[in-house]
């Protein structure tokens, strides 16, 4: 997956194209919106990581030149202003998503693999990792053949967790996914729900698939 | 030009100036006019009594020789003075000797007893006529006629007087109204230069309201209010400068505390990821606060704008009890009341209800209970957060929507929460409240129902959309 990223700020823009690299996409950083244009005109990006404030050629000129040429790459733009006008803006000159600076890196990397993955794949039925099972329909969870019951709760945050193996998930993106709560609040609510998912799927068994990074969030992965 | 058409002094001076003119105009016209109506009284009383004079003589004397003679003597000394006699014949007496007199008579044409004026070889003369009974027998006509001109040369001496005296008066009526004028816009003046003097450091400055003008105290007065608030205001606004400064100061010393010490020798992997770990919670904080700040500034300025959607207000507080009861592991919550539905802005709402849920938990003790009911009150939908719990002081009651006020000394959180929930219920038209006593804390929120009937499920949406 190559992924293009417009952002004037150096270090912003450095850090962008490490974590993105690192966490297995092919990024190319330009730092102006002319650069962004050409590039995003060439093809061959699978995404476009836009910063709206830009020297010269502006982010939405940059995105309106795109959608006017017929490229249908998504696009997720970065923002300083938490401006309401500035989000209608974007979306409606065909931006997919949006990010207010500053933001979690972990935030911007769920927001990237939704976006590559909408309309690509089919959500599965049946989830799985290592001897955890969850049956999406029948609402049915399993570790080592075992039976577990999960609240509903419960359940959907074990279903975010299995829909994206590997992937760091921040306490906001959980408790917006999870409970539709869409504000950044100083509580350790999801800390807890985590707990006590662990404390049902994770601490009798072997391995533990659940992993704090401290600082960023969750990961469920196999280590 | 501009600054002209609108100076106060110089509109009130023209003002009175043409005010002055016209009732000296008026008074100069009704002066000139009795003077006119006095003249001609005079001149008449005269002429009346020539032409009675002339009557008797000439219905005395025998002949017109002795008529004649009788009236040249009569008349002696008289000067500006015509009269003409004329018998059936001809011309019986002219005064003064001259063709004046018979031209005059002849000018007179049908006048009576009432005073005509006519004009004669460039003179003015006012004139009476009658007829008188001679002696012989003889119906005369007598015309006597008075030259008018001193009195009407007076009157023109008097009338252009009077208009050089007008267009003095209404010169100097100017420049004294300039000066009156002036002289009452003192007080403005002063005010201008108090108000002048006033800068954001000296607020406290105000407009004495003694000695001003009645005309003028009701603005002095509510430009001290003004000042008042202005004060007020910029006090709020440094203090909480001050606070903030303060807030961001403190995570900031941890963060470069930690780094430097943290740098001041070779650590293992570990420890620099514990540091960063460390490090990236305490940035986050800090942008959760900035946030939060500039959501406050602008619901301050009245920038926060809520979309205004149908929010089941039980079916809110289901979701936030899903999400904050996770924190209630030892109390008991309770959702109760009526299935209310208000118009606002889903976000704002179940931020501004859940940092009250939120603040309410962490308030319970262990085996308490948190409450949270929905009633229709006066129009309004009531909802009530409660919890049990020791009782918030009455001092700390006053300030709890403070920004920064922690009712608990050292508090988790970042003193904010309960200020956002109050700036979005401010900004949806509602108020919130809150009261303690005894064991019990309650915090009151109202806002406006929507139209329709409440209560009556709403075929509403976004009711459904959940």
């Amino acid at each position: 997956m190559k992924i293009l990223i417009v952002e004037d700020e150096a270090k912003t823009g450095d850090y962008l194209k490490q974590g993105l690299s690192e966490a297995g996409f092919t990024a190319d950083l330009v730092r102006n919106g002319l650069d962004g244009m050409h590039e995003g005109l060439s093809g061959g990006h699978d995404l476009l990581i836009l910063d709206v404030n830009l020297p010269g050629l502006d982010g939405w000129q940059v995105l309106k030149t795109l959608r006017a040429a017929g490229r249908e790459l998504p696009v997720l733009f970065l923002t300083a202003r938490d401006q309401v006008e500035d989000r209608v803006k974007g979306l409606e000159l065909g931006a997919d998503d949006y990010l207010v600076k500053p933001f979690a890196f972990s935030e911007l990397l769920a927001r990237v693999r939704t976006l590559l993955r909408r309309g690509r794949v089919r959500e599965a039925e049946t989830l799985a990792l290592a001897d955890l099972e969850l049956d999406v329909l029948k609402r049915r969870a399993t570790r080592a053949g075992q039976r577990i019951d999960l609240t509903a709760k419960e359940f959907a945050l074990l279903e975010l967790f299995l829909r994206r193996p590997g992937e760091v998930l921040s306490r906001s993106f959980i408790a917006s996914q999870v409970w539709d709560m869409n504000f950044d609040s100083d509580t350790n609510v999801v800390e807890v729900a985590i707990r006590r998912l662990r404390a049902k799927i994770d601490d009798d068994f072997t391995p533990r698939l659940i992993h704090t990074l401290r600082g960023m969030g969750y990961v469920m992965e196999i280590r | 030009m501009g600054h002209w058409r609108h100076s106060i002094t110089l509109r009130l001076s023209l003002a009175f100036a043409l005010l002055a003119t016209l009732v000296f105009a008026a008074l100069g016209a009704y002066l000139s006019r009795s003077a006119d109506a006095h003249m001609a009284e005079l001149d008449a009383h005269e002429l009346f009594g020539k032409l009675a004079l002339t009557r008797h003589v000439g219905s005395r004397e025998p002949t017109p020789a002795a008529l004649a003679a009788r009236l040249n003597d009569v008349l002696i000394g008289e000067h500006g003075v015509l009269v003409a006699v004329d018998g059936e014949k001809g011309p019986i007496f002219n005064w003064p000797d001259s063709p004046l007199a018979g031209q005059l008579a002849a000018a007179a044409g049908a006048a009576g007893e009432t005073p005509v004026r006519l004009t004669l070889v460039g003179r003015d003369y006012r004139v009476v006529a009658g007829n008188v009974q001679t002696a012989w027998g003889e119906t005369a006509r007598v015309v006597v006629g008075r030259d008018i001109r001193h009195h009407t040369d007076f009157l023109d001496q008097l009338q252009r007087d009077f208009w050089l005296a007008l267009l003095a008066a209404a010169l100097l009526t100017v420049v004294v109204g300039i000066l009156i004028a002036r002289h009452g816009m003192r007080p403005v003046r002063a005010i201008a230069q108090t108000a002048g003097q006033i800068s954001a450091g000296q607020l406290a400055a105000r407009i004495p309201e003694t000695d001003v003008p009645p005309e003028l105290a009701e603005l002095v007065v509510s430009f001290n209010a003004m000042l008042g608030r202005l004060e007020e205001s910029f006090q709020r606004l440094s203090d909480f400068s001050a606070d903030l400064a303060h807030e961001l100061r403190t995570p900031i010393h941890t963060l470069r505390m930690q780094t430097e010490v943290s740098l001041a020798k070779p650590r293992s992997n570990d420890e620099y990821r514990d540091l960063l770990a460390s490090n990236l919670e305490e940035y986050e904080r800090l942008s959760r606060m900035i946030a939060d700040m500039l959501f406050l500034a602008k619901a301050e300025h009245g920038l926060i704008v809520p979309q205004r959607e149908a929010i089941p207000l039980l079916e809110l507080g289901r979701q936030l009890f899903d999400y904050y009861g996770i924190l209630a592991e030892s109390q008991q919550l309770v959702l109760e009341g009526d299935e209310l539905t208000v118009r606002g802005d889903r976000l704002m709402l179940q931020r501004a209800i859940g940092n009250l849920l939120l603040n309410a938990i962490q308030h319970t003790p262990a085996g308490g209970r948190v409450a949270l009911s929905v009633h229709s009150r006066e129009g309004m939908a009531a909802i009530t957060v409660s919890n049990t719990g020791p009782a918030i002081p009455e001092t700390a009651l006053r300030t709890i929507f403070e920004r920064f006020i922690r009712a608990d000394q050292g508090g988790e959180g970042s003193g904010l929460g309960l200020a956002i929930a109050r700036s979005i219920v401010l900004a949806h038209g509602g108020n919130l409240t809150a009261r303690s006593s005894g064991e019990i804390t309650e915090f009151s929120l109202t806002l406006p129902l929507t139209d329709s009937q409440p209560g009556i499920g709403e075929p509403q949406p976004a009711a459904s959309s959940q």
